[in-house]
């Protein structure tokens, strides 16, 4: 191959990606971030430079509040993906044997299916006739109204959703670790909580952090389950932007309460990534068990 | 000069790339029509789509939409250019028509038009003609209220005689409403208005009063009053289905809607016989109605495809697919059917009521959409 198709090809390589990347990410970006200094009236877009949209999100508290209702979904969706992954995880790598693949395949199972189908289901199951309340009310108990139409629901809506992606990412953590260095750990006397909290923890905690943070993000701008399954008390930051743009036709507003999420979850992003090292992900380089 | 040798690799990405251009690429014999509509998902008839498409050999897209302000926005981001024809009820034609977004129409060309019921007659419905020119703007569909549909074995039918009934702390937990905004402000303004006694005062528009058109008084009074029914709802639905299941199991026993999920409930084959469900169509403190129409976008020129609209229309108003669209979408329609209906359709969809479609404030745009979305936004996150 001569030096001048090398050229070509490598120049393809990259700006096809650059191209797709500043079209389709950086252009509507840049679209959203001016629509927000601009004003909506009567579903007309008003092009007059303004910063009149932030002044209501800092001045009317039903954003701020919807924004922390989302942020404390987040975390507590996020924490508990967390905690639950862990076990599954690591149980898949340390007795997954040769299924170990087709264990950790079946985690995307229920992404074969759209999220609306999944949570239409998760609204059947927890719903006043759903299979649980379904039963309940079949054995003569009450029905369990915290699960119907309210924050809970959204919760284990949300739970549902994003844990495959933190499970396949912890999957991952702990597959290129070297379980050697437990074993060593434990020849030289470490119990089992020191030798989780002082080495296995630690190096797969930038995989953790990644599958918290790939579960925190979408979290926090989730719009369907809360629509789907939050009540009345259930309105959420993304379910608010999605109504902007929608019924309400107060796009600017939107805009500017899009801004505000990609800045606040840049910063999440920035913040977090300070306590990732590649170099301690588990991927230790020392091949795998 | 190079010479270039065809080598497998070539030829497959060469076929690989000819079979990824192929749907890019058709002779301009095999192009067909199409027929671009923005309507409500419960009025699609699959068969009904596929014969038209067969005898016109034309291809129908359909894209939904939940509510008029939602259509409104589509229309206007998109242009005319993107639909031929777009569904809106209540008096949102008439904002469509004014914004040069739809296009005046000749029932001459609908011979269907000829069946509507004397109260939707061209020369009597006025809400679709241009008050300007005279010209009819677009053709009425379905009609309806956004009334109580409640079960009359715990809720007493005096009861829902008043829009009171949806803020009554005794049927806390049983209540739902739709999620749609602009009807739960308008409903809950016939109420406060009511109480206020401020109907008859001057209005801000120096109009007659319209649920649509408030003051801020009346729309704080709206915000306390949502804010106070938050409490007592189980719910705010997101659709028919879900309404459907919540007042068959029980869960609900009194919702506001547009008489669609009322009618469900009677014609479901697993009725439950202890329930008796029934809809209060306009209450003591007035009521919201609607029609849906079809309408003709202006992107739509006189000549072939404009013949194709009016041949879509005149199949959708035709009396065998009014009857099924009645059934299927629990609407009551414009088309008079009674000569080919039972005495229990007749009483269950309405059709000797549609007179009192006058006596309902139409669905309106907000007179501020801004303050509005900030009542709401109050009111959900209260």
């Amino acid at each position: 191959m001569s030096e001048a198709e090398n050229r070509l090809n490598r120049r393809l390589f990259l700006h096809i990606p650059t191209v797709f990347l500043v079209i389709f990410f950086v252009l509507p970006l840049i679209a959203l971030v001016v629509l927000s200094f601009w004003q909506t009236e009567n579903y007309k877009i008003v092009r007059e430079w303004t910063a009149m949209n932030y002044v209501t999100l800092a001045t009317e508290p039903a954003y701020f509040i919807f924004f922390i209702r989302s942020l404390f979904m987040a975390i507590f969706v996020s924490v508990f993906s967390v905690v639950v992954s862990w076990p599954i995880a690591f149980f898949i790598v340390r007795h997954g044997g040769r299924y170990k693949l087709i264990l950790s395949l079946l985690l995307a199972v229920p992404f074969l299916s759209g999220e609306v189908l999944r949570l239409i289901a998760l609204q059947g199951m927890l719903g006043p006739t759903g299979l649980v309340n379904g039963v309940l009310l079949k054995l003569g108990a009450a029905p369990l109204r915290f699960i119907m139409y309210s924050n809970s629901a959204t919760f284990i809506a949300l739970v549902y959703l994003y844990l495959p992606m933190v499970v396949t990412t912890v999957y991952l953590s702990l597959l290129n670790f070297d379980f050697r260095l437990a074993s060593a750990a434990s020849a030289c006397g470490a119990n089992r909580f020191r030798i989780f909290s002082e080495i296995v923890w630690p190096l797969n905690l930038s995989g953790t952090i990644v599958g918290f943070l790939l579960c925190f993000i979408p979290t926090l701008s989730a719009a369907l389950a809360p629509r789907f399954l939050g009540g009345p008390n259930g309105v959420l930051y993304g379910m608010s932007i999605a109504q902007q743009f929608g019924e309400s036709g107060t796009w600017a507003l939107g805009a500017a309460m899009g801004v505000v999420l990609f800045l606040f979850s840049m910063l999440v992003l920035g913040v977090f990534s300070l306590g990732i090292d590649l170099r301690r992900t588990g991927f230790t380089g020392m091949g795998r068990q | 000069m190079q010479e270039k040798k065809i080598s497998r690799r070539s030829v497959l990405a060469a076929g690989a790339g000819a079979a990824l251009c192929m749907p890019f690429i058709r002779p301009a014999w095999a192009q067909t029509q199409t027929v671009r509509a923005l309507m409500w998902e419960a009025y699609v008839l699959p068969d009904v789509v596929s014969k038209f498409e067969e005898e016109n050999n034309v291809k129908f897209v359909a894209t939904f939409f939940d509510g008029n302000s939602e259509a409104y926005n589509k229309l206007r981001v998109g242009g005319a250019k993107e639909f031929d024809l777009v569904q809106a009820d209540g008096f949102w034609p008439q904002l469509y028509f004014r914004d040069g977004l739809i296009r005046s129409v000749d029932y001459a060309h609908v011979p269907s038009a000829a069946n509507y019921l004397p109260e939707f007659h061209a020369e009597k419905f006025k809400v679709l003609t241009d008050p300007a020119s005279g010209s009819k703007i677009g053709y009425p569909f379905c009609w309806g209220a956004y009334g109580i549909t409640y079960n009359a074995a715990v809720v007493a039918p005096e009861k829902t005689g008043t829009i009171e009934c949806m803020f009554d702390p005794a049927l806390s937990g049983q209540l739902s409403t739709s999620a749609r905004f602009e009807e739960n402000i308008a409903l809950a303004a016939l109420l406060v208005t009511d109480r206020l006694g401020s109907r008859e005062k001057p209005r801000p528009d120096g109009k007659p009063f319209n649920p649509y058109v408030l003051t801020d008084e009346e729309l704080d009074g709206v915000k306390k009053l949502l804010i106070e029914q938050k409490a007592l709802l189980l719910t705010r639905y997101q659709d028919n289905p879900t309404l459907f299941q919540l007042l068959q199991s029980g869960a609900v026993v009194a919702a506001t809607e547009f008489a669609q999920v009322f009618r469900q409930l009677l014609t479901a084959k697993d009725r439950n016989p202890k329930q008796d469900f029934r809809h209060t169509l306009k209450m003591k403190e007035g009521g919201l109605g609607w029609v849906d129409t079809w309408l003709v976008t202006s992107g739509v020129e006189d000549g072939p495809k404009l013949d194709l609209c009016n041949k879509f229309i005149d199949r959708m108003i035709s009396s065998e697919i009014m009857k099924r669209i009645g059934e299927v979408a629990g609407c009551s329609t414009t088309i008079d059917l009674r000569g080919i209906s039972t005495e229990e359709e007749r009483k269950v969809y309405l059709m000797d009521r549609s007179s009192e479609i006058a006596d309902l404030f139409m669905f309106d745009q907000p007179s501020s959409p801004e303050k509005w979305e900030r009542v709401w936004s109050n009111v959900q996150a209260a």
